[in-house]
């Protein structure tokens, strides 16, 4: 199946909800190599929408490009109608796209609870002369912002751990607080790269309740990258197949696993 | 007690000028951008001082006399009418906008460039300053600007100003890191990438920290030019720069005490040396050596401090959870 047949295909069976993202011929080139070759799908509102495929295809590169940390070969990313591929990373994340990292990315010196604060930048409005002089609304900001931060490390469970650095976490904890972080700027799309990497089953399971949970509690749309097969099958909507850069296969769950190219580039070989 | 602070005014001055340059230097260095620009706006500064009062205001420096008074100790004094605060004050404020606006025009192209390489372009930018005012007839040429009037009898007069303005710079840097701003100078020093991914603007808040750094230095500038009584283009050099970073440095690079203390001890230990190197029975060579090896003894200060210290003197743990002010209910009710 083309990737063009694949998108015709999903179009049909999806609901129509309004779309969020849309990928247009999204290229990416490093020297001679193809990451990322013309690459085009639509999330929709508020479904949760899995990307798999073999390591090297391209995910991670496809994320970067969303989130304006790699610049685009060729091709657009529009978000809620508008053009987003030339903004920058915080053009981007102030308009409600939030991302974790698949090597995790914490700001390693500072404590958990400053992690979060950091990310909660866009939505305080105190400047240098308001908050050097503790002026009212930086003053109240200044109060309820580590509020709202324990909020989220309780929610994600790590308020216990509030004041600890962030790279003396143990490792499930510090994905646990990146995934808090990224909440932090109260997003509409939450792009979560290889979550549950290096989590046993067991992990996996709790963390795929999460998602879901969060999913419905702050009403996010959900573009996650996961290898774990079964975790993803059982939390998408639909999926994206990635190899070698091209989209092989689109479409919900069942489609996808019996889709013969599929099997053939990835889940033939689990 | 008087004796010594006669004797000692210029030093304890000068310390305290030295911490505030540690700090001029540690404010982009709290956002992650090691820059060395911070002897030229000092230069810039001193220029704008030395410039003003003497060929602006209508001041005549002629009449301030020097005295010496011989004693056990040498005792500098000024007589004469003394230059008058207000008009220093204005030159501190006209230093401040130039630097700042300096400090715009040059930050924006320059702090896209990361770590050797905007160290060389603010390496560059001081030692283009530094040829510029040498040619300049306006900064005095070559052989500078002479007879900056002064403002107080005596050079711990200078303290009237200095003291205010260094609880002034440590009380802006020290609210400064637990406000919204400084969070987000602290995760571009962190991660860059992740810092922008978060939603922070990582070039106005470069050019902020730069800035802020730059007006410092301007502000320091001013009051160095007539405290030493003369400006020329040695003043503010490239190896200034490289003394700032080892106050940073050696007294800590990860809160405003750091700079502080260090810019305050480290400036007055070559001062301390140079009295051991008056005893008696003492070899020539390293009398020689305590006397005259100040910059050898800062690099080998840098490479021990870095080696045993390498956070600094003064470590932030000493004060936690630095950044949030506020201590959440949630974390209290535990
Ligand atoms: N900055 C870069 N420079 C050069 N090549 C790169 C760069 N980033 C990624 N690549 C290459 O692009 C290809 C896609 O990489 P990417 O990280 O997007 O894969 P991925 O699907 O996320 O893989 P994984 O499952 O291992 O995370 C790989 O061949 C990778 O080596
Ligand atoms: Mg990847």
């Amino acid at each position: 199946m083309t990737a063009q047949a694949a998108a015709e295909q999903a179009a049909q069976v999806g609901p129509a909800r309004s779309v969020v993202l849309q990928a247009e011929r999204l290229t990416r080139r490093f020297g001679g190599l193809l990451a990322v070759n013309s690459v085009s799908f639509d999330v929709e509102e508020g479904e949760i929408f899995g990307l798999i495929g073999p390591n090297g295809a391209g995910k991670t590169t496809l994320f970067n490009m969303i989130t304006g940390l790699q610049r685009l070969s060729s091709g657009s990313v529009r978000y809620r109608g508008s053009e987003i591929s030339k903004l920058r990373p915080d053009q981007i994340a102030r308009r409600g796209i939030a991302r974790t990292f698949q090597n995790i990315r914490l700001f390693g010196n500072l404590s958990a609870l400053e992690n979060v604060m950091i990310a909660q930048h866009v939505h305080l409005r105190s400047g240098v002369l308001g908050g050097v002089l503790g002026l009212p609304l930086s003053r109240r900001e200044e109060q309820h912002a580590p509020e709202r931060a324990c909020e989220l490390l309780d929610l994600v469970g790590l308020l216990g751990r509030a004041y600890q650095e962030a790279r003396t976490l143990p490792y499930g904890d510090q994905r646990r607080l990146e995934i808090a972080r990224a909440l932090a700027l109260e997003p509409t799309l939450l792009l979560l790269d290889e979550p549950a990497a290096g989590m046993n089953p067991n992990e996996k399971h709790d963390l795929s309740t999460f998602i879901r949970g969060l999913h419905d509690r702050f009403k996010l749309t959900v573009l996650l990258i996961e290898h774990h097969v079964p975790l993803v099958l059982g939390l998408c909507d639909r999926i994206a197949v990635l190899n070698f850069g091209q989209l092989i296969a689109l479409g919900a769950p069942e489609q996808v696993r019996q889709d013969p190219a599929v099997i053939d580039a990835y889940l033939g070989a689990e | 007690m008087a004796v010594f602070f006669a004797t000692y005014g210029s030093l304890i001055v000068a310390m305290l000028l030295a911490a505030m340059l540690a700090l001029s230097l540690y404010l982009p260095l709290l956002a992650g951008q090691l820059s060395l620009a911070s002897p030229g706006f000092y230069a810039l500064g001193g220029y704008v001082a030395a410039i003003i009062s003497t060929r602006v205001v209508p001041f005549d420096s002629g009449a301030q006399a020097y005295i010496w008074r011989m004693g056990t100790h040498e005792v500098a004094r000024f007589s004469g009418p003394l230059y008058p605060v207000s008009l220093l004050i204005v030159e501190m404020l006209v230093a401040g906008v130039l630097s700042a606006v300096l400090a715009i025009v040059l930050g924006l192209p320059a702090l896209r460039l990361r770590g050797i390489y905007l160290l060389l372009a603010t390496i560059a930018f001081v030692q283009i300053l530094q040829v510029v005012t040498q040619v300049l007839d306006l900064t005095g040429g070559a052989i500078g600007i002479f007879n900056i009037p002064q403002p107080f009898a005596s050079q711990l007069g200078y303290a009237w100003v200095v003291v205010p303005l260094l609880l002034l710079s440590a009380g802006f840097v020290y609210r400064l890191e637990r406000i919204r701003i400084g969070r987000a100078f602290t995760a571009i020093r962190e991660d860059e990438l992740a810092a922008a991914a978060m939603g922070i603007n990582l070039a106005y808040h470069k050019v902020l920290a730069f800035t802020m750094g730059a007006v410092l230095a301007g502000i320091v500038g001013v009051i160095s030019a007539h405290s030493i009584n003369t400006w020329n283009s040695r003043q503010g050099t490239f190896d200034a720069g490289i003394t700032y970073l080892a106050f940073v440095l050696i007294g800590g690079s990860r809160t405003f005490l750091g700079p502080i203390i260090g810019g305050i001890v480290l400036y007055a230990l070559p001062e301390v040396l140079r009295g051991l190197a008056a005893i008696p029975g003492l070899p020539l060579a390293l009398a020689q050596l305590l006397k005259d090896g100040r910059l050898i003894m800062y690099g080998l200060l840098l490479v021990l401090g870095t080696i045993f210290f390498p956070q600094g003197l003064i470590r932030p743990n000493l004060f936690r959870h630095r950044t949030v002010e506020a201590t959440p209910r949630k974390i209290e009710q535990q």
